[in-house]
């Protein structure tokens, strides 16, 4: 009868109805997105998938035990045993208690079984494992993530001042996340880093990086920077250490020179600016490089989820183009050549933006490195445009600032097709469409390693990644003065 | 105060949001399964009426890693558009069958060809050309050069030519070829020259 009542009240039957059609929208976003666990131990971390039942969360409970050690499940009818590490534990299909070293436990909810699986609710993971593992397990069960013998990454973050203003954050482990930006907030996801913080929101007296907010949910943990201004991340200290500055905008680069040689004002932005589309940044310029100066960014393409091309069963692009740019800094390095790499852990960077940091960065090369499995040998591509030999100007179009530095590019290019020939690895240099080499405003090129005799393995070899890094140095030294001169 | 029979037709549509609710997330779960399992290769346009002719193809080679000229007899149009694309179409079917020396997955395809001064072609594919292409700088190139110039040598005249997939600019072929700028024909027939 209350319903009864409840309906004949036009404006809360109204607001039923309302509320089942939102509930029925939110059910229906939340199916489509997957479910995971994230588990976190001092030894390995990962991921599981989440399934419901009776309106409960499940995991296998086999799954959860495997990456820490050796798991096992036998059943007879509807009894299960469980080993894990020689720990047996003991649990009943449809029962709620179960014993692991011979002492009860309570799982919270009945034990299921799928597909010949056992499956434990996610509220009993604490429990669950504390007693295989006997380690101390927090879990924080509202983000679903689970951490095995403290092993959460704390860290630090510290805003130093300055024009403009830089936010460090000092991780206790290195840390590899996926991060996004939208305007001027910058978002850091953590999916297999074990990151917690008991602050979830850091305030900093400061217009342009104001606040750092911290949040958990469904396996991940995320820290989003918010500023007045475009931001961006850099890492260092071996992926410990994550820096978030101002993106390089036009106002930020560096002032032209401030008179012109007759002591006239001289234009505001200097020559050889790129212009990036639709007011998404601008690049700043690679001409008129201070002498001395002699910057490489060498460029590891893809990361994160773009994982460029799959070069074997479990191998992806990304993966080796880290390995190799690396190793290529190493060597310039070594050389005394000043190089940076525009990603030193795996995490997405769009391609207009590496093009952004590397003109902003006035780089004298943009180095940027691929791999592929069709032939063998090493590939150095440079841009297809045709070379400008237009007087310097104040913009360059975004689509075509390469036609300027084409021709450099070019004598880059085969400089490293001949290092890599003395060291008899078979190479060849073209021209080909590679993004974003057209929008770069300084000397750029793309390199693209493949395996030689197609064994992918070789991909792994410090022997092949050392011979390929140090003719591409050995080319880079010897270009120094094309580069050096005047653009 | 609402009658009796309101309440009951109230509670009916509670019950139907609901049930309807449960049906679309079914047939929501049925299609996005159905998307994953079968590519799109219905055909994009209508067959062309015209006379068989001689046309240049130029083909990649994966195995060798290079573009060879052959020679195709192909159905044309007069329509200048048409012709270019049922040519480019005729590439893209030596790409699509099995066994292929270029392989491109079920789908790829020429949706438009538009022709502007009689310099510009603008070259409109699906989206399963662009979705389901191998990754790598070298592979999707010659896709790329093997499609203009295959363009340029039965369609005189044709100086720049920019690809879109599904009528819209999309930033690379499959993470590394740009399709953002525009393709000078005369660099990409020096390229080809590369890679014969």
């Amino acid at each position: 009868m209350r319903i009864s009542r409840a309906l004949s009240n036009p404006r809360l039957a109204g607001l039923l109805l309302a509320l089942a059609v939102l509930w029925l929208g939110a059910d229906i976003s939340r199916s489509a997105e997957e479910k995971h666990v994230s588990v976190y131990a001092p030894q390995t971390s990962y991921r599981l998938a989440v399934v419901e039942r009776d309106h409960r969360e499940y995991v296998a409970l086999v799954g959860l035990l495997e990456p820490l050690g050796t798991a096992s499940a036998s059943s007879s009818g509807a009894d299960w045993t469980v080993r894990w590490n020689g720990v047996e534990g003991r649990f009943t299909e449809g029962k709620s208690q179960g014993k692991i070293r011979g002492t009860k436990v309570d799982l919270s909810a009945p034990l299921v079984v799928e597909n010949g699986r056992p499956m434990v609710p996610v509220r009993s993971l604490a429990t669950l494992l504390s007693r295989f593992l006997d380690a101390r397990v927090d879990v924080h069960e509202s983000a679903r993530r689970v951490f095995v013998a403290n092993a959460g990454a704390r860290f630090t973050a510290e805003l130093k001042k300055g024009d403009p203003p830089v936010l460090v954050l000092n991780f206790s482990m290195p840390v590899s996340p996926a991060i996004s930006t939208e305007g001027g907030r910058l978002k850091m996801v953590f999916a297999r880093d074990p990151v917690v913080s008991a602050n979830e929101n850091f305030s900093f007296d400061d217009k342009t990086i104001s606040s750092l907010a911290y949040d958990e949910s469904s396996g991940t943990a995320e820290l989003t920077v918010s500023g007045g201004a475009p931001l961006l991340a850099s890492f260092s200290n071996a992926g410990r250490t994550i820096t978030v500055s101002v993106a390089p905008t036009q106002a930020a680069c560096p002032p032209a020179p401030p008179t012109s040689p007759s002591g006239e004002p001289a234009a505001p932005a200097s020559p050889g600016t790129a212009v990036a589309p639709s007011g998404q940044g601008t690049a700043t310029p690679g001409a008129e490089l201070p002498r001395g100066r002699y910057l490489v960014v060498v460029d590891a393409s893809h990361g994160g989820g773009e994982r460029g091309a799959a070069l074997g069963k479990d191998l992806s692009e990304k993966d080796v183009t880290l390995a190799f740019a690396r190793r290529i800094r190493g060597e310039l390095q070594n050389r005394g050549i000043t190089a940076v790499m525009l990603r030193d852990a795996d995490t997405a960077l769009p391609l207009q933006q590496r093009a952004e940091m590397a003109n902003a960065a006035h780089a004298a090369l943009f180095l940027t490195v691929h791999a592929g499995t069709m032939g063998s040998g090493v590939r150095v591509y440079s841009s297809m445009l045709a070379p400008s030999s237009e007087a310097k100007v104040a913009f360059l179009p975004w689509e075509t600032a390469q036609a300027r530095y084409v021709n450099v590019s070019h004598t880059v290019a085969d400089g490293i097709t001949l290092e890599l020939g003395r060291r008899r690895v078979p190479a060849e240099s073209l021209e080909a469409p590679v993004r974003p080499l057209n929008n770069i405003a300084a000397a750029a090129v793309a390199i693209e390693v493949n395996a030689p005799a197609g064994d992918t393995r070789a991909f792994h070899s410090p022997n092949y990644q050392l011979t390929v890094a140090s003719a591409v140095a050995d080319a880079v030294l010897a270009a120094r003065p094309r580069l050096e001169e005047p653009r | 105060m609402i009658p009796r029979h309101a309440q009951i037709t109230i509670a009916l549509l509670l019950v139907g949001a609901c049930i309807l609710g449960f049906y679309v997330l079914s047939e929501k779960k049925k299609a996005e399964e159905q998307q994953r399992r079968v590519a799109d290769n219905r055909p994009v346009a209508p067959p062309v009426a015209g006379t068989p002719q001689r046309v240049a193809l130029v083909i990649a080679y994966d195995d060798e890693g290079v573009l060879r000229r052959r020679t195709a007899t192909v159905v044309l149009p007069e329509d200048p558009a048409l012709r270019a694309r049922e040519v480019l179409r005729a590439l893209l079917n030596e790409y699509v069958k099995k066994p292929s020396p270029h392989p491109l997955a079920e789908g790829s395809d020429i949706k438009d060809v538009y022709l502007f001064q009689g310099n510009l072609a603008i070259i409109d594919t699906t989206a399963a050309f662009a979705d389901a292409h191998r990754s790598g700088i070298y592979v999707e190139s010659l896709t790329i050069v093997s499609m203009i110039d295959t363009l340029a040598a039965n369609v005189p005249g044709i100086t720049r030519v920019k690809i879109l997939v599904e009528g819209k600019e999309r930033e690379t072929l499959a993470g590394h070829a740009d399709l953002m700028g525009f393709y000078d024909v005369a660099a990409v027939h020096e390229l080809v020259k590369e890679m014969q």
